[in-house]
């Protein structure tokens, strides 16, 4: 049998990041979830593989692979470690993506040539604590004044905040224009005036440090504005078509792992003198498992090999998000039930599995926003159907 | 002539077989004794700088072991696969091998993994190195020379021999001696930007089909049977004393202190 969607090189792929993460990342994914410890043993290995340059060219330090390569490696990292899935999903999808997609020569060569081989970490900042969903209410501004933009903002929940060097700023350049006077402006850290708030305590996946940053009359050039002036919601959007598939990877990388802790332990520990496997309502939760882990995948990889066939894929993307986030809900919450008691202590890897799985429902658009843009495509596809019918 | 290692690798099926095995892509890959024997031809390659040749014989699927091969740094692969080889044992399997390592032409170092995870026989290295009249050292730990003048160490229990020799020659390598590199993502795009995996069959190797396979293979598996290990666990109860004399009734009874 062969997946679809799959070719030889991901299968290698696959094998490959397993092999990586299973030697370097398993023996320590529990210690530093607990620690709530970023692991820079770990990502300073992962720089000169270039987990960091996924998919930004070669001549800019990147590995220039497809984006079902993306959603592999990010399933695998995350299937050990959710938190470092998450670092490089936003780093990957959110952060060198956009400047690949929108930036000038000057800006890829200086920015990304330093980001895809790990040499700094980059971050996205859109949320703010009056603008979560609605990206559009940000107050953050970046006013030009000559030659550079003075930059003051309140960024909260942002991923790999607490370590990032390159900050994607979501602004207002033109505070009078709406929706339409919203940018993206480029803050490294160091610049006067950039200040990492606290890490925030998560539930889960906390070894990323996720942090607040705090831009107070920041001066950047005006060189660091990335795409045009107020373009800055619809490059978000992009950018979020194609976290979404990062994120849904990293939840089913959770699912996944769940599924196999709770497989293993249902064959071995034993109840009523019969192994829990044999008994059928263990059964009937060992093939949900396997049916939503599998249906999580196809939609994931579907989504992603659209994209690398340049085929339009916001619908599918976002169905895979809000399916593979949901599922790995179910699934965590069956293993933890599989596991009886102890799958509620720390001492088995389905707790924080658990807990890593939660937030997939919540960061990159919520579930209920996911199915906002769902039933938009979807109405939009059908309508557009009948008006040529 | 560049300095110039042959590595002779397999694609192995993953999984006990039962029976007939269909092989798929998720059942299949590198024999994971062939990773030192890559790592260590991949390092000499970087201190000597030469060229690294991976051979294979095996069904279409092998070409994957190939690839992750060069994605490893391995600079050719050469798939030799033909319908005719099916069934074959490792003494055809050597003479394959050795058919093609010939047609390769120089070689300075021609190495192999100790053995393989799904057939275990360990043979296929002693008896390539036999056909070709190169000598042969196993369970090779460690290496280092040049061309004319090499020094290798091979360990085995309680012991090690040091080796002096000339090139060309041949080993398996330690499967502790090398951990195998981590690929990178871009040199695995790299190699499949420009995949390039040379395949011969039979005719490229001037063999006949009475040679090979079934046909040309002196042994063969009359049978497959999975062991079974029967595993009991037994809760002994009562003071330390007690459970002493229980357990060494049980050893007793099991014949493993008689
Ligand atoms: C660990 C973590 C990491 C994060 N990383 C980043 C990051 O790197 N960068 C970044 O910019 N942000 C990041 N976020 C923020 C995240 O994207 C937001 O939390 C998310 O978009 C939701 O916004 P909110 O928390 O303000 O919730 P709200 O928008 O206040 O939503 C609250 C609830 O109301 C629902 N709701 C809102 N509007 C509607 C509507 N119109 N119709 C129906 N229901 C609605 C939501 O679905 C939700 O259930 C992160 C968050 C977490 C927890």
């Amino acid at each position: 049998m062969t997946e679809p969607f799959l070719t030889a090189k991901h299968r290698i792929l696959r094998r490959s990041v397993r092999s990586f993460c299973d030697r370097e990342l398993s023996p320590i994914a529990a210690q530093i979830d607990q620690e709530a410890r970023f692991p820079w043993e770990v990502i300073e290995k992962m720089g000169p593989l270039k987990y960091f340059g996924i998919q930004a060219s070669r001549e800019l330090g990147g590995a220039a692979l497809d984006s079902l390569s993306y959603a592999i490696i990010i399933e695998e990292v995350s299937r050990i470690s959710a938190a470092i899935g998450l670092c490089l999903s936003v780093h990957n999808s959110v952060a060198v993506f956009p400047i690949m997609a929108f930036g000038t020569a000057e800006q890829q060569q200086r920015w990304v040539s330093e980001l895809a081989r790990g040499q700094k970490i980059g971050a996205f900042c859109l949320t703010e604590p009056n603008a979560g969903s609605d990206a559009s209410g940000i107050s953050a501004t970046a006013i030009q004044e000559g030659d550079h933009y003075r930059v003051n903002a309140n960024k909260v929940f942002v991923t790999n905040g607490g370590v990032a060097d390159i900050c994607l700023i979501f602004a207002r350049t033109d505070p009078a224009a709406g929706r339409k006077g919203i940018s993206v402006v480029v803050v490294e850290r160091g610049t006067p005036g950039f200040v990492v708030g606290d890490l925030e305590d998560l539930c889960g996946v906390r070894a990323n440090p996720v942090s607040s940053i705090r831009l107070y009359d920041c001066c950047v050039p005006k060189e660091n504005l990335l795409g045009q002036s107020g373009t800055g919601l619809q490059i978000g959007l992009v950018a979020l078509d194609t976290g979404r598939i990062g994120i849904a990877a990293q939840a089913l990388g959770i699912a996944q792992a769940s599924m196999e802790e709770a497989i293993r332990y249902a064959n071995q520990r034993q109840q009523f003198g019969v192994p829990l496997s044999r008994h059928q309502v263990i059964q009937m939760m060992i093939a949900d498992m396997a049916t939503q882990v599998d249906a999580a995948r196809m939609m994931i990889y579907r989504a992603a090999w659209l994209k690398d066939q340049h085929q339009t894929f916001t619908k599918a993307s976002a169905q895979a998000k809000l399916f593979a986030a949901e599922a790995a809900g179910k699934v965590t919450d069956l293993a933890v039930q599989i596991h009886g008691g102890y799958g509620y202590s720390k001492a088995y890897a389905v707790e924080r599995y658990y807990r890593d799985a939660r937030v997939t429902r919540i960061y990159e658009g919520t579930s209920e926003i996911h199915r906002m843009v769902i039933a938009r495509e979807a109405q939009k596809e059908i309508m557009s159907d009948l008006h040529i019918a | 002539m560049t300095f110039h290692i042959i590595v002779c690798i397999k694609s192995v099926v993953t999984g006990a077989p039962s029976g007939v095995v269909k092989r798929s892509p998720q059942n299949s890959q590198l024999n994971p004794f062939d990773w030192p024997a890559l790592e260590a031809a991949l390092q000499m390659k970087e201190y000597n700088k030469g060229s690294v040749t991976a051979i294979t014989m095996g069904p279409a699927i092998s070409g994957e072991a190939l690839a992750e091969a060069m994605a490893m740094g391995v600079d050719r692969g050469i798939l030799i696969s033909d319908p005719a080889l099916k069934g074959s044992d490792t003494l055809v399997t050597s003479r394959v091998l050795a058919a093609a390592v010939k047609r390769i032409g120089k070689f300075d170092l021609l190495f192999f993994g100790t053995r393989t995870s799904d057939s275990d026989t360990g043979q296929v290295g002693p008896q390539t190195a036999t056909l070709l009249e190169v000598p042969f050292i196993s369970g090779v730990k460690q290496f280092e020379g040049q061309v004319g003048d090499w020094t290798v160490e091979r360990g085995m229990d309680e012991w090690e021999e040091t080796w002096r020799l000339s090139s060309p020659w041949s080993a398996s390598i330690n499967q502790h001696a090398y951990a195998p590199r981590s690929i990178g993502l871009d040199s695995l795009s790299e190699v499949f930007d420009r995949i390039n995996i040379e395949e011969w069959s039979l005719t490229d190797l001037d063999l006949a089909t009475e040679d090979v396979g079934l046909a040309g293979s002196p042994t063969r598996v009359v049978a497959l049977k999975k062991l079974r290990r029967d595993r009991n666990c037994i809760m002994l109860e009562g003071d330390a004393q007690v459970q002493m004399e229980e357990l060494i009734t049980h050893l007793n009874k099991a014949g493993v202190l008689a």
